[in-house]
Protein backbone atom coordinates (compact mmCIF):
# COMPACT_ATOMS: atom_id res chain seq x y z
CA UNK A 1 0.00 0.00 0.00
CA UNK A 2 2.85 2.77 0.61
CA UNK A 3 4.73 1.38 -1.71
CA UNK A 4 2.29 2.21 -4.39
CA UNK A 5 1.09 5.16 -2.94
CA UNK A 6 4.47 6.52 -3.06
CA UNK A 7 5.46 5.00 -6.89
CA UNK A 8 1.94 7.86 -7.13
CA UNK A 9 3.68 10.48 -5.68
CA UNK A 10 7.09 10.12 -7.75
CA UNK A 11 4.36 10.32 -10.77
CA UNK A 12 3.07 13.08 -10.03
CA UNK A 13 6.41 14.95 -9.13
CA UNK A 14 7.44 13.58 -12.43
CA UNK A 15 4.87 15.25 -14.05
CA UNK A 16 5.07 18.09 -12.92
CA UNK A 17 8.27 18.38 -13.46
CA UNK A 18 7.59 17.88 -17.25
CA UNK A 19 4.52 20.63 -17.21
CA UNK A 20 7.72 23.02 -14.76
CA UNK A 21 10.14 22.63 -18.13
CA UNK A 22 7.28 22.96 -20.69
CA UNK A 23 6.16 26.51 -19.30
CA UNK A 24 10.41 27.29 -18.99
CA UNK A 25 10.94 26.44 -22.89
CA UNK A 26 7.64 27.82 -24.24
CA UNK A 27 6.49 31.17 -21.99
CA UNK A 28 6.69 34.18 -23.81
CA UNK A 29 8.24 36.74 -21.48
CA UNK A 30 10.67 36.15 -18.44
CA UNK A 31 8.05 36.79 -15.43
CA UNK A 32 6.45 33.05 -17.03
CA UNK A 33 10.23 31.48 -16.73
CA UNK A 34 10.49 33.03 -13.38
CA UNK A 35 7.49 31.80 -12.32
CA UNK A 36 8.38 28.54 -13.80
CA UNK A 37 11.99 28.49 -11.57
CA UNK A 38 9.59 29.06 -8.17
CA UNK A 39 7.30 25.86 -9.43
CA UNK A 40 10.32 23.70 -9.91
CA UNK A 41 12.19 24.74 -6.56
CA UNK A 42 9.02 23.82 -4.67
CA UNK A 43 8.86 20.59 -6.91
CA UNK A 44 12.23 19.45 -6.01
CA UNK A 45 12.06 20.32 -1.99
CA UNK A 46 8.84 18.01 -2.17
CA UNK A 47 10.62 15.39 -4.53
CA UNK A 48 14.11 15.78 -2.18
CA UNK A 49 11.47 14.99 1.10
CA UNK A 50 10.23 12.33 -0.77
CA UNK A 51 13.42 10.55 -1.53
CA UNK A 52 14.50 10.99 2.31
CA UNK A 53 11.41 8.84 3.34
CA UNK A 54 12.07 6.49 0.78
CA UNK A 55 15.62 5.73 1.93
CA UNK A 56 14.61 6.01 5.37
CA UNK A 57 17.83 8.51 5.45
CA UNK A 58 16.69 11.76 7.33
CA UNK A 59 19.53 13.69 6.49
CA UNK A 60 18.28 14.15 3.26
CA UNK A 61 15.53 16.42 4.68
CA UNK A 62 19.04 19.22 5.92
CA UNK A 63 18.83 19.32 1.86
CA UNK A 64 15.16 20.48 1.92
CA UNK A 65 15.62 22.78 5.00
CA UNK A 66 18.30 24.67 3.23
CA UNK A 67 16.31 24.37 -0.05
CA UNK A 68 13.37 25.88 1.71
CA UNK A 69 15.51 29.13 3.23
CA UNK A 70 17.13 30.25 0.03
CA UNK A 71 14.72 29.35 -2.50
CA UNK A 72 13.33 33.01 -2.67
CA UNK A 73 16.36 34.66 -2.51
CA UNK A 74 16.94 34.04 -6.31
CA UNK A 75 12.75 34.91 -7.31
CA UNK A 76 13.20 38.23 -4.96
CA UNK A 77 16.59 39.00 -6.93
CA UNK A 78 14.84 38.85 -10.18
CA UNK A 79 11.69 40.58 -9.35
CA UNK A 80 13.81 43.41 -7.74
CA UNK A 81 16.07 43.29 -10.97
CA UNK A 82 12.87 43.57 -13.13
CA UNK A 83 12.07 47.02 -11.26
CA UNK A 84 15.13 48.30 -11.62
CA UNK A 85 15.83 48.06 -8.02
CA UNK A 86 19.11 45.71 -7.68
CA UNK B 1 11.19 4.05 -10.79
CA UNK B 2 14.62 5.88 -9.14
CA UNK B 3 15.94 4.96 -13.36
CA UNK B 4 13.53 6.70 -14.79
CA UNK B 5 12.99 9.72 -12.27
CA UNK B 6 17.06 10.34 -12.71
CA UNK B 7 16.40 10.61 -16.22
CA UNK B 8 14.14 12.90 -15.81
CA UNK B 9 16.24 15.18 -13.54
CA UNK B 10 18.85 14.79 -16.38
CA UNK B 11 16.95 15.83 -19.33
CA UNK B 12 16.05 19.23 -16.72
CA UNK B 13 19.22 19.45 -17.25
CA UNK B 14 20.31 19.39 -20.54
CA UNK B 15 16.63 21.46 -21.50
CA UNK B 16 17.75 24.22 -18.77
CA UNK B 17 21.27 24.42 -20.19
CA UNK B 18 20.32 24.52 -23.87
CA UNK B 19 18.15 27.28 -22.84
CA UNK B 20 20.88 29.26 -20.73
CA UNK B 21 23.06 29.41 -23.92
CA UNK B 22 20.65 29.66 -26.61
CA UNK B 23 18.15 32.47 -24.84
CA UNK B 24 18.07 36.28 -26.24
CA UNK B 25 17.05 37.99 -23.20
CA UNK B 26 20.14 38.11 -20.63
CA UNK B 27 17.49 37.59 -17.24
CA UNK B 28 16.06 34.42 -18.52
CA UNK B 29 19.68 32.87 -19.54
CA UNK B 30 20.23 33.55 -15.69
CA UNK B 31 17.34 32.41 -14.55
CA UNK B 32 17.93 28.94 -16.62
CA UNK B 33 21.35 28.56 -15.14
CA UNK B 34 19.92 28.73 -11.83
CA UNK B 35 17.71 26.31 -12.70
CA UNK B 36 20.78 23.84 -14.00
CA UNK B 37 22.11 24.13 -10.32
CA UNK B 38 18.45 22.77 -8.92
CA UNK B 39 18.20 20.04 -11.37
CA UNK B 40 21.79 19.16 -10.33
CA UNK B 41 21.41 19.43 -6.76
CA UNK B 42 18.86 16.92 -6.52
CA UNK B 43 20.44 14.44 -9.00
CA UNK B 44 23.55 14.43 -5.99
CA UNK B 45 20.91 13.67 -3.26
CA UNK B 46 19.64 10.72 -5.51
CA UNK B 47 23.71 9.72 -5.80
CA UNK B 48 23.33 9.73 -1.75
CA UNK B 49 25.88 13.01 -1.73
CA UNK B 50 23.54 15.36 0.65
CA UNK B 51 26.48 18.09 1.71
CA UNK B 52 27.34 18.57 -2.04
CA UNK B 53 23.78 19.03 -2.63
CA UNK B 54 23.42 21.38 0.36
CA UNK B 55 26.48 22.97 -1.01
CA UNK B 56 25.02 23.21 -4.84
CA UNK B 57 21.78 24.51 -3.55
CA UNK B 58 23.05 27.07 -1.42
CA UNK B 59 25.91 28.72 -3.99
CA UNK B 60 24.86 26.71 -6.81
CA UNK B 61 21.60 27.87 -7.36
CA UNK B 62 21.40 30.84 -4.58
CA UNK B 63 23.89 32.87 -4.65
CA UNK B 64 24.94 32.74 -7.92
CA UNK B 65 21.66 33.75 -9.38
CA UNK B 66 22.47 36.93 -7.08
CA UNK B 67 25.54 37.86 -8.17
CA UNK B 68 24.41 37.37 -11.80
CA UNK B 69 21.91 39.93 -11.58
CA UNK B 70 23.90 41.92 -9.39
CA UNK B 71 26.62 42.22 -12.05
CA UNK B 72 23.81 42.40 -14.91
CA UNK B 73 22.79 45.83 -13.24
CA UNK B 74 26.22 47.44 -12.70
CA UNK B 75 26.55 47.25 -16.22
CA UNK B 76 26.02 49.43 -18.68
CA UNK B 77 24.00 48.37 -22.18
CA UNK B 78 25.53 48.43 -25.81
CA UNK B 79 24.53 51.97 -27.57
CA UNK B 80 22.67 49.95 -30.47
CA UNK B 81 20.71 47.35 -28.49
CA UNK B 82 17.48 47.74 -26.75
CA UNK B 83 16.98 47.80 -23.34
CA UNK B 84 16.46 44.85 -21.30
CA UNK B 85 14.18 45.13 -18.86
Amino acid sequence: MAESILGLAVIIIMLAIALGIYRLVKGPTVVDRVIALDLLTLVSIALIALIAHATSRFIYIDVALVYGLLSFLSVLAVARYLEKGL
Amino acid sequence: MMTLLTLVLCIGILISALLAAYLERRVAAVVSAGLVGLFASVTYVILSAPDVAMTEAAIGSGITTVIFLFALSKTKQQPGKKADE
